[in-house]
């Protein structure tokens, strides 16, 4: 009882950071019908900045921000260079590529200046053993906190979304950018900050998930952004609510595969879920089927 | 005063405006007419920054606007009511109407912009928090051109403001942006297949075909010429 429910809540708290690099993922989906496939390299790079920084003596919360600014910076190149030139050519999938490429070259970076092996990420609010118990069984506090960290940003992205004019202005811009940018709105200046945003969800979650694990190396992020888009599909590409329940399915898909059958089968068996989940349902669950334009 | 100098727009291979030159008189209403396919949205498109140009100019008020970006031309004053019922169908009537207010220029008070919209047409302020996606075909066509105006813009380009629409609903929307154009002196684009319409509001007209200019003249001449019977036969 005791493992099922450590496994649970590992799943719903690495679930929840699935949501998010999902929901960053979905934030430029909205607004280009793009997304940076070279995500998982930003979630890498942010976190290893954030190790590094801390291990030279930084205080934490500046590392932090500075890695996030770093990451910002990294992402307008990847607006302006790789999906703003791709989107100038109606169907072109150049973009895919290209972010894709800047990703795989950040990797190449990474493995250069900080070496191939894991750093060590530091224990930034509660470390790996502090728990409390509840009812009898050990809760893990990092898990809580990544968890209710990961929920914090979601309702603060919600309500930026929803509450402000720029929240609107995007969400005008995802149902139709013509329309849009012939009512005033900055259409070109809505999509670097969609991918800006994005960024930034992204490195918060490669934190996260580094916090978690303990450790950061180059190839981190590919595995996170697998299930970043497996949230964000299964979800139902677009919906927030849906990348939450897609990310949490997912982690505990993932957690209970790997604890109770194998952890080698982990990934085999989840996606093998995955695609009978789509089979039932393909517009995921949250997703609206594509209703045609009259 | 909107001047459009010897445009082209292309898709690609496709060129849908091939060099057309056009005024549009300050305060008045000018028509474009043609069939189907004859390049009046690519040129309208093209005025507001969407269609692709080529080469050729536009011009507001003597300035060279031909490489600003859409919404920038939304904040000098040109406002366009597109096509095909282009609303965020997800919102309510009232949140288009205000995502239009407050990133066009805004010169009235949001209350009182409001307050004309409700005015014009009541059925939207029974309407206003009913998602616009649920409005009938009419409804829409009002609303839409009460998001065109809301700014009290100086340009009204309108690309087929009848179609699809009941012929009382249609009176209602003629109706409105020949009073707008009149009371405040706002310069109207009118871009319609159904010639006679058009040219019988307009002080102006274009005749387009195949994205070229094949007459123009004042409208009450173009009629008298049997124009509107040679383009309805076109139809046909
Ligand atoms: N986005 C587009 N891509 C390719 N061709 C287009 C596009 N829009 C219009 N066209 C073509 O340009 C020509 C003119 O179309 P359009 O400007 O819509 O004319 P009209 O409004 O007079 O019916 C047509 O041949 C049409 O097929
Ligand atoms: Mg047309």
């Amino acid at each position: 009882m005791e493992e099922f429910l450590t496994l649970l809540l590992a799943g719903i708290s690495v679930g929840a950071v699935y949501g998010l690099i999902a929901i960053g993922l979905n934030l430029t989906f909205w607004t280009t019908k793009t997304m940076n496939f070279g995500q998982g390299s930003v979630m890498m790079l942010c976190a290893m900045l954030t190790a590094t920084l801390i291990a030279r003596g930084w205080p934490q919360a500046l590392s932090i921000l500075a890695a996030l600014g770093i990451i910002v910076v990294l992402m307008v190149f990847t607006e302006t260079y790789t999906v703003r030139p791709a989107l100038k050519i109606e169907g072109s999938m150049g973009w895919a590529v290209s972010t894709l490429g800047v990703g795989i070259v950040l990797q190449g970076c990474a493995a250069l200046w900080f070496g191939s092996q894991a750093l060590a990420f530091p224990d930034i609010i509660f470390s790996a053993i502090d728990d409390v118990v509840v009812f009898g069984v050990h809760v893990s506090l990092q898990y809580i906190a990544v968890l209710v960290l990961a929920l914090a940003l979601v309702v603060v992205f919600e309500l930026l979304v929803r509450g402000t004019v720029w929240g609107r202005a995007m969400r005008a811009v995802s149902m139709d950018s013509d329309l849009a940018s012939v009512i005033g709105i900055p259409t070109r200046t809505i999509v670097l900050g969609s991918y800006i945003g994005s960024g930034i969800l992204a490195g918060v979650s490669g934190i996260l998930v580094a916090q978690i694990g303990g450790t950061v190396d180059p190839a981190f992020g590919f595995e996170l952004v697998i299930f970043g888009f497996v949230a964000a599909v299964l979800g139902g590409m677009g919906s927030t609510t849906g990348a939450l329940v897609g990310g949490i399915v997912a982690g505990v898909l993932q957690q209970m595969v790997g604890g109770y059958i194998s952890s080698a089968a982990q990934h085999g068996m989840a996606f093998a879920l995955l695609i009978l989940i789509l089979v039932v349902r393909p517009q995921g669950f949250f997703g609206q089927r594509e209703i045609v334009k009259v | 005063m909107l001047e459009i100098r010897d445009l082209i727009v292309s898709y690609g291979a496709i060129e849908a405006v091939r060099g057309v030159t056009l005024t549009a008189a300050p305060g008045a209403i000018t028509a474009i007419v043609g069939a189907n396919g004859a390049g009046k949205s690519s040129l309208l498109r093209a005025i507001t920054g969407l269609a692709p140009i080529k080469s050729g100019s536009v011009l507001l008020d003597g300035k060279d606007i031909t490489k600003l970006p859409a919404s920038r031309r939304a904040e000098l004053g040109l406002a366009h009511a597109m096509e095909g019922r282009r609303i965020f169908r997800q919102l309510t009537v009232e949140e288009n109407l205000q995502l239009a207010w407050q990133f066009g220029r805004r010169r009235n008070a949001w209350a009182d912009a409001l307050e004309r919209v409700f005015v014009t047409f009541p059925i939207l302020k029974d309407k206003r928090r009913v998602q616009a996606g649920l409005l009938s075909g009419g409804q829409q066509q009002m609303m839409i051109v009460s998001v065109a105006t809301i700014c009290n813009p100086s340009y009204l380009l309108l690309d087929e403001p009848s179609l699809g629409l009941a012929p009382i609903i249609v009176q209602e929307i003629y109706t409105f942006f020949t009073e707008r154009c009149r009371e405040d002196g706002t310069t109207v684009l009118l871009a319609e297949q159904m010639a006679a319409l058009a040219l019988k509001v307009s002080e102006h007209g274009y005749v387009l075909r195949q994205g070229r200019v094949v007459r123009e003249g004042p409208s009450k001449e173009l009629v008298d010429s049997g124009l509107v019977a040679a383009l309805s036969s076109a139809y046909l």
